[in-house]
């Protein structure tokens, strides 16, 4: 037995255990995937993998136990672990499980052809990747690479009613590389590309993009320090841009006190050209879902609307406990009780041009990677930007090395002087390029 | 299960290896007055890896059944093979010292119950809210892994592997009027839930959680330079593993690392004598057999100031015509073993700490790891300090805060001009991440040395 009629029979088992309700998350997955390190191969991978997730509420109390051995006695030990953890813990009134809703399936997030595929597809594509890279510019190294091919298929039952399951497919690339020009050697840049469908994944574009970038970056000089302007590309922005909002507009960092914007719906918290929306129904959308961790539908949220707060992002547990209804933000595995996280999030584009973004800083910082680190509470951040490319009076000028920014993520989102109309999708961001004002830029 | 693995293996061409590995874990995380999760976890299978013409092929599965594990077999010999028309360096197997027989590392006497589990979290999260009545963040975390694990290789390795590993995190967030300040504490063995309370007091952690948040509140901040400072013995650790550690794995030489082509040469003081040593009883390291199947050992990675060792696994002890002690850890049976440290530490000097800090005239105290940190294959590293006292005219002075350090981490060894006789290894709460997490640990004695303090004027 497979699937939601799985998790429908142990929902019956655990309530004739004695739980007044139940919850069971099931996930099946087969992965293929080629990795290379150093331009060459290292490892072809395959995995199989089924488990389920049981989640009890008895008393007001909850237990969670999970198991991905399905044969012998395991299930039944895991539902009485769920069961002894469910006694032991003290009574919370914000334990609830969803009522079923329609859940309409989103078109494209699963591709058939994946099921034909063997690991010997997975290298033939990851050779293509490495092979573009290198074919670019021969100073280029990939120092790793990975291309997987993931199909799955999640489901989830609850004693209220709900019953639900969804398949999905996953085809994603992502290198990491440099290019060496006798001493000369560039950033590490990395590359990224994920796709529900085979068919729109490239991995020569992918290869030859990242080739493009490190090889752009190769007689990188200093520059001294100055503050300014700093454009931050979708890669970058994916951990200073999105990262933070996705922390922030989390209901758990709220009821926590560690998000920055408790107490600010309807409130600006950012500049008016920001606009966030996370849109879990964009067909063929790498975070697309019709059904959370919990089986509540999710809908598309305008989290920031011209740089005013809109929406918290629920699950269940959270939602009960600010007295709204769930919108759909349950994540997690079968391993794992729901935690909150977005689907898609997309940063609207703005009107100007990259080009143009460019053309009207006269001193400023193309922040093309961050390595450091960010405390999404305190908003704080400090790090070196690796491939950065230094503009002066309206143009790039060159590429630059050991450059520090820093700064309060949170301040510097009130100001945003610019965002481009090109958007890039890496994986379930979808990010423009973000001009923000007065970074701290440090060199030598 | 030993024989059932024996048996599959025997049928495989070329080199084969079959891993089952058990693992229970539970999470019991209480914050701000609620159980937020408790998690019992088990995740269980079989990952297998065959060497077939110079390339490996990988498959891992949750089907342990004897067709299965055959079927897994054959999936990973094909892969490899298909591998091997395009890999370039065939992959070689340096001869080791294989595990065969028990190896058990447990003494579950005594662990308690998961009620019993719950009852302690929630109490030690109840004294932090009681402790301070600036406290508006409390967060209390025991995790703990039981792992089980049967390895056979086709070349004789045969080791049934047993042991838990458990920690605990605090973190207490403290507000007052605008400023908030927070402060955590960790700490983790290899053994029971007894072993993990005799390492640390939970109630004291607690304590002194809350005390030096309190504290923070009051705290300025420092001015930046170079200074001389002490690193305690986690600060040793981190330094040891994360900046030192990394550039000795042999696939981050081969990938060009600082320390390529350097075996032989003086790379710090001679008061340095750095060792990765899986042996080390009751350290969250603890690696008695790699998921090679070769047995742990302590490697000594620099001698007296001297760079004697890299970390191997058998693939590159091949190729470097090196020695694997032990290094090749995977974290879970759908991880492939990949070279890691175990437990990595500086052994003790002679020195007291009294005469160590009053030999500063103008420095810092330091003490455990705060917030952020990073190091790379040159040993260029940055870290959060989490404590951090003046020291002026020998005399430890007041907290200050906001503090990071920074430097290149063999330029701080040869810094080094004192080593204390204390010794703890204090880093085994969390993990390392290297593509997959593992448990380690690290640690070392005091040591005395120069680095860029990063500070901030306000």
């Amino acid at each position: 037995m497979k699937g939601p009629d799985l998790c429908e029979k142990l929902v019956r088992s655990a309530r004739a255990k004695g739980a007044d309700e139940v919850e069971v998350y099931y996930l099946r997955t087969r992965k293929l995937e080629a990795v290379f390190e150093k331009n060459d191969l290292q490892v072809p991978k395959g995995d199989t993998y089924e488990g389920v997730g049981v989640r009890v509420i008895r008393g007001g109390r909850q237990g969670f136990a999970a198991t991905n051995i399905l044969a012998g006695h395991s299930v039944e030990e895991t539902i009485n672990a769920a069961l002894a953890i469910a006694a032991a813990s003290p009574e919370d009134p914000n334990h609830v499980l969803p009522e079923p809703s329609e859940a309409r399936p989103v078109p494209g997030i699963y591709d058939e052809k994946a099921e034909g595929l063997a690991l010997e597809d997975a290298l033939e594509l990851g050779r293509r990747f490495v092979e573009a890279a290198r074919g670019y510019d021969r100073r280029v190294t990939i120092d790793s690479a990975s291309f997987v091919v993931q199909t799955g298929e999640r489901a989830v039952a609850n004693s209220k009613g709900v019953r639900l399951a969804e398949r999905g497919s996953n085809f994603s690339c992502v290198g990491m590389g440099f290019a060496r020009d006798g001493d000369d050697v560039s950033s590490f840049d990395v590359e990224y590309s994920g796709s529900c469908a085979l068919a729109d994944i490239d991995p020569e574009a992918s290869g030859r993009r990242l080739a493009e970038k490190v090889v752009k970056s190769l007689g990188a000089t200093t520059v001294p320090s100055f503050k300014g302007s700093a454009i931050i590309t979708p890669y970058a922005g994916g951990e200073l841009i999105a990262g933070p909002i996705a922390f922030s507009v989390s209901a758990d960092s709220v009821q926590n006190g560690r998000s920055r914007w408790e107490g600010k719906l309807g409130m600006s918290v950012a500049s008016g050209l920001l606009c966030v929306t996370d849109d879990p129904r964009i067909p063929g959308g790498v975070g697309s879902t019709s059904f959370d961790r919990e089986g509540v539908p999710p809908e598309p949220l305008e989290i920031i609307k011209d740089g005013v707060l809109g929406h918290y992002l629920h699950n269940c547990y959270t939602a009960r406990n600010d007295g709204v209804r769930s919108n759909g933000r349950a994540v997690g595995s079968d391993q794992t009780t729901p935690g909150i996280g977005t689907t898609n999030l997309v940063v609207a584009p703005g009107t100007v041009s990259f080009d143009d973004m460019v053309r009207r800083v006269p001193k400023g910082l193309v922040v093309n990677r961050f390595s450091g680190n960010l405390d999404p509470v305190s908003g704080d951040f400090s790090g070196v930007v690796k491939g950065g490319h230094y503009i002066e009076n309206g143009e790039i000028a060159k590429p630059v090395k050991e450059v520090m920014i820093a700064g309060n993520i949170y301040e510097l989102f009130a100001h945003i002087s610019a965002v481009s109309r090109e958007v890039v999708t890496i994986g379930d961001t979808r990010l423009p390029y973000v001009q923000l004002e007065g970074v701290s830029i440090t060199g030598k | 299960m030993l024989d059932l693995l024996k048996s599959v293996v025997a049928e495989a061409p070329g080199y084969a290896e079959i891993r089952y590995h058990k693992r229970l874990l539970t999470t019991v995380d209480a914050r701000n007055g609620t159980l937020k999760r408790v998690e019992r976890r088990i995740l269980a299978g079989a990952g297998v890896r065959c060497l077939v013409d110079g390339s490996w092929g990988f498959v891992s599965t949750t089907d342990v059944s004897e067709g299965g594990l055959q079927r897994a077999v054959m999936e990973a010999s094909d892969a490899a093979r298909a591998g091997a028309r395009l890999r370039r360096e065939k992959a070689r197997l340096a001869p080791a010292r294989l595990a065969r027989g028990e190896f058990v590392y447990q003494d579950s006497d005594g662990e308690p119950d998961i009620a019993a589990k719950i009852e302690v979290v929630l109490d030690a999260e109840k004294r932090m809210r009681a402790a301070s009545r600036l406290v508006v963040g409390s967060i209390v975390i025991y995790t703990g892994y039981a792992d089980e694990k049967f390895i056979v290789t086709s070349d004789g390795t045969e080791a049934h592997i047993v042991d838990r590993k458990p920690s605990f995190h605090l973190f207490a967030t403290v507000l007052r009027g605008e400023v908030r300040e927070t402060a955590g504490k960790g700490w983790g063995v290899t053994g029971n839930w007894c072993n993990l309370m005799k390492k640390r007091d939970l109630n004291r952690m607690v304590d002194e959680a809350v005390d030096l948040a309190v504290r923070k509140l009051d705290a300025g901040y420092a001015k930046g330079g170079r200074y001389t400072v002490i690193l305690d013995p986690q600060l040793v650790g981190v330094l040891s593993h994360e900046a030192i550690g990394h550039t000795v794995e042999a696939d981050f030489v081969q990938s060009g690392s600082v320390v390529k082509d350097k075996i032989g040469e003086k790379v710090a003081s001679e008061l340095v004598t750095l060792v990765d040593d899986g042996t080390m009883q009751g350290a969250a390291g603890m690696v008695l057999v790699d998921d090679e199947g070769v047995l742990g050992e302590r490697t000594i990675v620099i001698d007296k100031g001297i760079l004697r060792s890299y970390l191997h696994s058998r693939e590159s002890a091949a190729a470097l015509d090196a020695a694997a002690r032990g290094n090749a850890r995977a974290f879970t049976y759908r991880d492939e073993p990949i070279i890691r440290m175990t437990n990595t530490f500086i052994l003790p000097g002679e020195d007291s700490l009294e005469d160590m800090i009053a030999g500063i005239d103008d420095g810092f105290f330091l003490k455990e790891m705060g917030q952020g940190g990073q190091a790379d294959a040159t040993a260029e590293f940055m870290f959060g300090i989490a404590e951090a006292y003046r020291i002026r005219q020998g005399k430890i002075g007041e907290l200050v805060k906001g503090i990071t350090i920074s430097g290149q981490a063999f330029d701080v060894l040869k810094s080094v001009d004192a080593a204390s006789s204390d010794f703890e290894l204090d880093l085994g709460s969390g993990h390392c991440g290297k593509w997959q997490p593992a448990k380690v640990d690290a640690g070392g004695p005091y040591l005395r040395c120069r680095v860029t303090i990063g500070g901030r004027h306000e």
